[in-house]
């Protein structure tokens, strides 16, 4: 009786404690998720009402994955950027956080490194459009200072992404060198001694030691980072798309999901077609953070449940 | 935590392996090794500093030194007045987007504190029916798309009941929407924050709340006066991301401010700038009024910084 | 136990207060926002000197839309007029969500690529009989075609856009060049020479830049080039496309040879003319302003219009326009009808309006209405604006097709895929012929 009544008071104080964020959920999540659903197999404008809007069934989204070539691009620049973004940022600011772990000043480096971290994107966008200016930027100039020849960074087609890329990192490396950082402090100095003791190289203390020891901290930046790569948007749209700069950048070479959404929806008046669009990308990040769930948990995340 | 354990698991093999292999090879010249450290360093300094350094130095160029090819360092005369006269502009209030920029994301993440704290002592403390689903339905929620939620939320958000003049059917007025509360009210709970919470709860060892509950702590009171204290440093990381995400987003403000310019935020005040200042003529004062909006957005993070790093270090947070 | 009874109220009702705290202040942000005044809110597109007037030093000398609300608020003090600046790029979908939400705008800037499904949807009013033969009786005729929709006029026109083609002067003449580029091939030509570089390769000064970053900015210059060569945009019933025929594709072929010819690259931007780093370019209307702007003093020395050069025979100029239309949903409809028909239906003293003077004077823009046409000679006949003037009659209205900016964009990304010499001109126009015929097909099949 006594043990009944206590499993009982500790799912009502339990459901109590997530009250707040289960009403949330079911507000703001749950609520508009069905709607989308429903708006999914519909061809409304969100001009005129929802309920007037004719129901077009699974037409959506077999148009989105066998015949929309713009889409089918976007989904490739997507997986580049992420990718991308993600590791090659994490090799970045690994060896970033090699760098200045060691150094005096870390705190004005860590304020260096991450200034760019709390800088909205959309100022981002207006700076780095200015570096990579054809003729007044400043980057085609330390290429010439240099004797490298200019780029034409934004506007042709091979260089536009990878150097949107290349703006994502910087913006971003900050906060992965910090946990990493974390991730670096947190290494039992007596791995390092004994290392040393025999003798191991720095390049065999870092491959024998210390990444090891760090595998927990990609695989939570790899999950972390890609779930919210795939909906890059700011930055796209207000260096190669919105922007007026060069608004000559072939669209098929920058076009990213989130933006194709945002295009198909708010300029094409296709809101059921972009909401389809949208959970295909749900079940699209969905899969992949499952099957890198199931590798990362091999690889050592059971600590972490 | 759970970092120790893996440590101790991997680490030593990692360690034996370690000593063989190093006694093939010779320690690299640490001579040659420092400098190629310090050229490396500094090429990473210039490469993070000098956009802020263009930024900065283009906000005090004339018209005619802002177009030159090939660009301009540093002006022959900085243009200070560039800053006074934003300042001055009636058309990018500033002081108006810092002081929404506060309320919302101060609020937003303390509710996104309250909330996750809450939700994290009931996912690792107590012990219920259906308590991993609603977990790992927490953690689905980051996957879904924005975009799926523009259009809905605005929906709700003219529909919430009793706000905004309307009724309890939420008719008859403009509900959340022209209020911070359009802003507040859809980030108030954070999947990342509840997980992160729970992440840290998980270490707090079960015998002490037990203990607590033996001499008749009620839930609550567990929560008020154990656990919060003793997670504090997942509280401060949980606050700053919030606090610098919530700071950054654009499209949601957007979408909501341009119907409310006094409810703008600081990255739409900066997308405004864009507009006020779009003329060629103009560029210097764009560039100090963008300098404007992120260095107080900077200045912040120096301030809460320690809390931050401390909050990573003492989390173990991976 | 007792304890423990005293430990649950104690601590739950702190917390109870915490949360009343919070319900109670989130409450009182929340209300707090009904005015007595009847408000009619006007989403805009303008900004900066076009919201708040040019002034000399502290002097007002051309009225921003501002100033003309105020006016109005003055004689109508039970009425506030709201404006709402919303970036150009961000006006519809803006626009959409409030719909979606039933919080729109009460009077909207309508572009006449966003018509038709405006129309189709009933966003928009009906225009009052008076305003409608107003219309059709002192309009121009490409105004008239541009506000028309299945027959029936949906808003007040007020700004008409067309294309010329906009000169360095001084460039022209270093170079030797005794006036502007007559025919096409000429343009080519002196685009190339106009063309600087430096040995590194970097590109001083572009002898030619297209308008490109959205639809209609790449599509109108080409429909342009493609009506003066006796092709089609569209079938005249909509069901289909056919710019991808020989004349289409000689079309984007003469566009290409501003390429080839090194008069411009896809890194050109006609942003950079004011800056001196581009020496011509097929511009709209309204850049008037911002060139005023920026070369100040050397503005008539420096700027040269002409009608855009044609291939052969008489170029056909692409036309677009904005009319002024009330929301359906809106609950102020008269008074909003009301401040549309005294903004831009109400002829002053002079035969003009309002709105064209605010047009003329203020935007740079060419409005519509016969009696502004005549009434603003200092504007509409300067060095500028003179020459898109004379070229309206020689103007096609872009065709209001549902679907529209979609099928717009299609053939933006297919000719921006052309000038990357990522597609043949032929191939680019099937691609986008092909893709265009299924919207089409949709909508009209």
């Amino acid at each position: 009786m006594a043990l009944v009544s206590k499993q009982a008071r500790q799912t009502v104080t339990g459901y109590l404690f997530l009250a707040p964020a289960l009403i949330f959920y079911a507000i703001f999540l749950v609520i508009p998720v069905a709607m989308s659903v429903y708006i999914s197999f519909t061809n409304w404008n969100m001009l005129g009402p929802l309920e007037r809007a004719r129901r077009v069934g699974f037409s959506h989204y077999v148009y989105l994955l066998t015949a929309d070539e713009m889409f089918a691009a976007s989904l490739k620049n997507t997986v580049i950027y992420a990718l991308g973004t993600v590791f090659v940022g994490m090799a970045v600011a690994l060896g970033i956080a090699l760098l200045i772990n060691q150094l005096r000043a870390s705190a004005l480096w860590r304020f260096l490194i991450f200034a760019p971290v709390v800088t909205p994107a959309i100022a981002v966008g207006r700076i780095w459009s200015g570096i990579y200016h054809p003729s007044g930027g400043y980057l085609n100039e330390l290429l010439r200072l240099v004797g490298l020849p200019p780029q034409q960074w934004l506007s042709s087609a091979e260089l536009a992404l990878p150097s949107i890329m290349i703006t994502a990192i910087w913006a971003g490396v900050g906060a992965t060198v910090i946990v990493f950082i974390a991730g670096l402090r947190n290494v039992p100095a007596q791995y390092y001694d004994a290392a040393r003791i025999d003798g191991a190289s720095p390049w065999h203390e870092f491959w024998y030691v210390t990444l090891p020891m760090l595998r927990p901290t990609v695989l939570f930046l790899s999950v972390t980072g890609l779930i919210g790569a795939w909906q890059v948007f700011d930055l796209v749209y207000s260096m190669a798309i919105g922007g007026t700069e060069s608004g000559t950048t072939p669209a098929r070479a920058v076009m990213v999901v989130a933006l194709y959404l945002y295009m198909t929806a708010f300029r094409n008046l296709r809101a059921g077609r972009a909401t389809a669009g949208a959970l295909i990308l749900f079940v699209i990040i969905f899969v992949i953070t499952l099957v890198l769930l199931r590798v990362l948990r091999r690889g050592g995340l059971e600590a972490y449940e | 935590m759970s970092e120790g354990r893996i440590a101790t698991g991997v680490g030593r093999a990692q360690v034996t392996r370690a000593r063989r292999a190093a006694r093939s090879k010779r320690r690299v010249g640490g001579a040659v090794a420092g400098a190629v450290r310090f050229v490396v360093t500094l090429a990473v300094a210039a490469a993070m500093f000098l956009p802020f350094f263009w930024m900065f130095s283009s906000s005090l160029m004339t018209y005619q030194e802002s177009i030159r090819v090939p660009p301009v360092w540093w002006p022959e005369v900085p243009q200070w007045h560039h800053y006074v006269e934003v300042l001055k502009d009636p058309r990018v209030p500033l002081g108006l987007y810092f002081k929404n920029s506060i309320i919302v994301s101060t609020s937003v993440t303390l509710l996104v504190l309250l909330t996750s704290s809450l939700a994290g002592y009931a996912l690792t403390k107590l012990h219920f029916f259906g308590r991993d689903a609603i977990f790992a339905f927490f953690l689905s929620t980051m996957m879904f798309p924005t975009f799926l939620f523009l259009v809905p939320v605005y929906y709700i958000l003219k529909r919430l009941p009793l706000v905004g003049g309307n009724d309890l059917f939420g008719l008859g007025g403009v509900g959340a929407l022209q209020s911070h509360l359009s802003l507040i009210l859809p980030f108030a709970v954070s999947a990342w924050g509840i997980f992160l919470m729970r992440q840290f709860m998980m270490s707090v060892p079960d015998e002490l709340v037990d203990a607590a509950r033996i001499d008749g702590a009620s839930e609550l009171s567990i929560w008020a006066r154990i656990m919060l204290p003793l997670t504090r440093p997942a509280l401060a990381t949980i606050a700053i991301f919030t606090f610098i995400g919530q700071w950054n987003y654009f499209l949601w403000p957007l979408i909501v401010t341009t119907s409310a310019p006094d409810l703008m935020t600081v990255p739409v005040g900066i997308r405004m700038m864009g507009a006020a200042y779009s003329t060629a003529l103009n560029a210097g004062k764009l560039q100090a009024a963008t300098a404007l909006a992120i260095v107080p957005t900077i200045i912040i993070f120096l301030a809460m910084q320690r809390h931050y790093i401390r909050g990573f270090a003492l989390t173990g947070f991976k | 136990m007792l304890q423990r009874r005293r430990a649950i109220p104690g601590t739950w009702v702190r917390f109870g207060v915490v949360l009343l705290v919070v319900a109670l202040s989130v409450g009182l942000i929340g209300g707090g926002a009904l005015a007595a005044k009847k408000r009619v809110v006007w989403q805009v597109h303008w900004s900066d000197f076009q919201i708040e007037g040019i002034y000399k030093g502290d002097k007002l000398v051309t009225r921003g839309l501002k100033q003309w609300v105020e006016e109005y608020q003055k004689s109508h003090p039970d009425v506030e007029i709201v404006l709402q600046t919303v970036p150009m790029e961000e006006y519809l979908n803006k626009l959409m969500v409030a719909q979606a939400a039933g919080t729109g705008p009460d009077i909207i800037s309508v572009l006449n690529t966003w018509g038709p499904q405006l129309v189709n949807d009933g966003v928009l009013d009906r225009v009052p009989g008076d305003l409608a033969s107003d219309v059709k009786n002192n309009f121009i005729p490409v105004a008239v075609e541009g506000a028309g929709v299945d027959g029936g006029i949906w808003g007040i026109p007020f700004e008409v856009g067309n294309y010329a083609l906009v000169y360095n002067k001084k460039h022209l003449q270093e170079a030797g060049f005794s006036g502007p580029p007559k025919t096409w091939d000429e343009l080519v030509d002196m685009g190339a020479k106009l063309t600087r570089r430096k040995k590194d390769g970097t590109v001083e000064r572009y002898g030619f830049a297209f308008l490109a970053g959205w639809e209609s900015a790449v599509v109108h210059p080409y429909l342009g080039l493609l009506w003066s060569l006796g092709g089609e945009y569209l079938a005249p019933d909509f069901k289909r496309a056919a710019f991808n025929s020989p004349e289409g594709v000689k079309a984007l072929e003469a566009e290409l040879a501003l390429f080839k010819k090194g008069a411009t690259d896809v890194s050109a931007s006609v942003w950079e003319f004011p800056q001196g780093r581009v020496s011509m370019m097929i511009m709209a209307s309204w850049y008037e302003s911002s060139l005023k702007q920026a070369f100040g003093a050397d503005y008539e020395a420096t700027v040269g219009v002409a009608p855009v050069p044609a291939i052969n025979g008489r170029s056909v100029n692409a036309a677009y326009s904005w009319w002024m239309s009330v929301n359906a949903q809106s609950k102020v409809k008269k008074e909003a009808w009301d401040f549309v028909r005294w903004f831009t239906a109400q002829p002053l003293p002079d035969g003009t309006t309002r709105m064209g003077t605010y047009q003329a004077e203020n935007i740079g823009s060419i409005p519509p209405r016969k009696g502004d046409l005549s009434g603003h000679p200092e504007q509409l006949n300067d060095l500028y604006t003179k020459v898109f003037v004379q070229e309206l009659a020689h103007a096609r209205h872009e065709p209001n097709v549902l679907q529209g900016a979609e099928i717009k964009s299609v053939l933006w990304h297919e000719i921006v895929e052309a000038w990357h010499g990522r597609k043949s001109p032929q191939q680019a126009l099937d691609d986008a012929a092909r893709q265009i015929n299924q919207i089409l097909k949709e909508f009209y099949g």
